[in-house]
């Protein structure tokens, strides 16, 4: 054979590869306004860095090994801001993207080599699931579990997963085990599409109560951001891989600090109301401690009474847990609490240093957190933190009462804790307490009431925390930025280059 | 025109409401306080649009999740 005509036949196979699922496909998704596969991987990928790994590969099946170009789910090797990572990007226009032999191969080499030389691996989701025919009958079931560790997540590099339209089955799966997922509006993901639930259950259900946008955002927790567009989901992965190492031995990048971040922490006085009952939205007093543009809240709709978020102070990469008030008073819920354990194991396992910023009048009490194991989530949340080894600090701005102080990093909790003026420690609200230690309410006797919330009131303070060498400092709150930086300086593990041990990162992948 | 229910996102008791009937607000508004772990806890108008009916009244106790007011948008 000529060496022309074994480049035209190259050439051939891989132009029938790249032509996906075929113009038409192609052409009702850009009317919809979707990215395809391939489009996905240009917006994600820095320009030429592309290295595709089974463009040739296909169905086994011998009925549609001509209609499998890449057997529905692309996978290579590109770059993010010239850091190496692995991406599978799942090709709806195939046979819906569906699971089969021969691509569960390529993400499996993915997955292998993430892990093995330490690079993130990302997983552009949307699959219709398991393919039939090749999953039916007792020989479907041979296919399956024959990889031991297809889901076994030790957290050697991060994993990242973009829901981008209807969801089952791997995409699912992968989202689940990432730790970071974003979706977009109109995409779906559940164990089951709506079809098949509806079918087996005998009741009609919506995809989209299902598993839509805002169920996932609000009530399930399993989504750490929610976009408008894929385009916008690309770049908030971009954005999330720029605070995380390649790989759980090395420290995450360093940015320039951008102008204009320091001399801002003015505006907290502003920001704090000085009456203790009222609220406010603790993320504007974040952003002024952390580098100009760097907060990127995770979870924002879930769990609201505490904000969780990476930023940048002084260009390096921090993890934020704030109580806010604005939201149920900043009482700490049952999903409050799930989302910060799972916080705490992605920061711990890549080497985030974590700042507590605490407001909080204890934990939400009532049936509904009894019966969501409320006191379990407590624990657990307090064994994460005894097995964070990465630098923690605390600072406590206004109250931190009962044993929420302690998850909130007070005493030996953290490396550090420093306390603004405004610190109220205590059990519990001092009101709270004249009528439940003494029995006294304020209606039956107004005099011995007040008396009492003043003697309670008495030993809360900074001063005397600090006194105790329980805070380690007391700082005007306009220098919690310039503290924060000196004392994650000092914090900094030099012995171990910043990498910590990762002491949670076999820890379930959602709480 | 769609109805929303404006709910209270946690158990306490209603201490002030700040709007009325008929009263036009917009989305993140503060249409009134719920007194609860000894916080005033603000509850926010969850869209633009109109007050149509208000379902309690000052000092009564409120369940998260049980609607406080409606809303027409």
């Amino acid at each position: 054979m000529a060496h022309e005509q074994m480049i035209a036949e190259y050439e051939q196979a891989r132009k029938k590869a790249l032509g996906m699922g075929g113009p038409e496909k192609l052409a009702k998704r850009k009317e919809q306004n979707v990215l395809n596969a391939r489009e996905r991987l240009e917006v994600l990928l820095d320009e030429g860095s592309w290295a595709e790994s089974g463009l040739f590969a296909t169905s086994h099946r011998a009925e549609v090994r001509d209609r499998t170009p890449a057997d529905a789910k692309i996978a290579g090797f590109g770059k993010v801001e010239g850091r190496q990572v692995a991406v599978v990007s799942n090709d709806f226009t195939v046979l819906g993207a569906s699971s089969s032999v021969i691509n569960g191969k390529k993400i499996r080499h993915m997955r292998e080599v993430a892990s093995k030389s330490g690079m993130p691996l990302i997983m552009l989701g949307e699959s219709t699931g398991a393919r039939m025919p090749d999953r039916m009958g007792a020989e479907g079931r041979a296919i399956l579990g024959q990889d031991a560790y297809e889901y076994r997540r030790l957290r050697e590099s991060p994993w990242v997963s973009a829901l981008l339209g209807a969801c089952y089955g791997s995409s699912t799966w992968y989202a689940c085990l990432s730790d970071f997922v974003v979706m977009r509006r109109g995409a779906t993901m559940a164990v089951a599409s709506g079809r098949v639930t509806s079918a087996a259950i005998r009741q009609e259900i919506e995809s989209e109560d299902l598993g839509g946008w805002k169920m996932h955002a609000e009530t399930s927790g399993l989504v750490d951001a929610v976009v408008e567009t894929d385009e916008e989901a690309l770049a908030h992965i971009r954005k999330w891989l720029s605070y995380l190492p390649s790989h759980q031995n090395e420290a995450p990048p360093v940015y320039p600090v951008p102008e204009g971040s320091d001399g801002r922490g003015h505006r907290i006085v502003d920001l704090m109301p000085e009456d203790g009952a009222k609220v406010y939205d603790v993320r504007k007093i974040v952003e002024t401690v952390v580098d100009v543009g760097s907060l990127m809240e995770l979870k924002p709709r879930f769990g609201r009474s505490i904000c969780t978020a990476l930023a940048r102070i002084e260009g390096r990469s921090v993890g934020i847990v704030a109580n806010n008030p604005l939201f149920k008073g900043g009482a700490i819920d049952v999903d409050a609490c799930n989302k910060v354990i799972g916080f705490l194991v992605l920061c711990d396992s890549f080497n985030i240093p974590l700042v507590f910023m605490v407001d909080q009048p204890g934990f939400l009490i009532g049936v509904e957190g009894e019966r969501r194991a409320a006191p379990g989530r407590i624990m657990n949340w307090m064994n994460a933190l005894a097995l964070v080894t990465v630098p923690k600090i605390s600072v406590i701005m206004r109250k931190s009462y009962g044993q929420a102080y302690l998850n909130m990093g007070g005493g030996r909790n953290s490396d550090e804790v420093i306390s603004w003026p405004s610190a109220d420690l205590g059990f519990m609200a001092p009101s709270v307490g004249a009528s439940v230690l003494f029995g006294v309410k304020e209606e039956d006797d107004p005099v011995r009431y007040r008396q009492l919330v003043e003697e309670l009131s008495k030993d809360t303070s900074a001063w005397r925390l600090a006194a105790l060498y329980e805070t380690q400092a007391v700082i005007d709150p306009r220098d919690t930025r310039e503290t924060l930086a000196r004392l994650l300086e000092v914090h900094r593990t030099r012995q171990g280059k910043a990498v910590g041990q990762h002491l949670l990162a076999n820890w379930p992948t959602t709480f | 025109m769609s109805q929303t229910k404006v709910i209270s996102e946690i158990n306490g008791s209603m201490w002030k409401v700040l709007v009325k009937e008929g009263d036009a607000v917009s989305e993140d508004d503060m249409l009134a306080v719920v007194e609860s772990m000894k916080m005033e806890i603000p509850v926010l108008a969850p869209v633009s649009g109109t007050v149509d009916k208000i379902l309690v009244t000052e000092g009564q106790a409120v369940t998260e999740g049980v609607p406080l007011m409606l809303m027409s948008h």
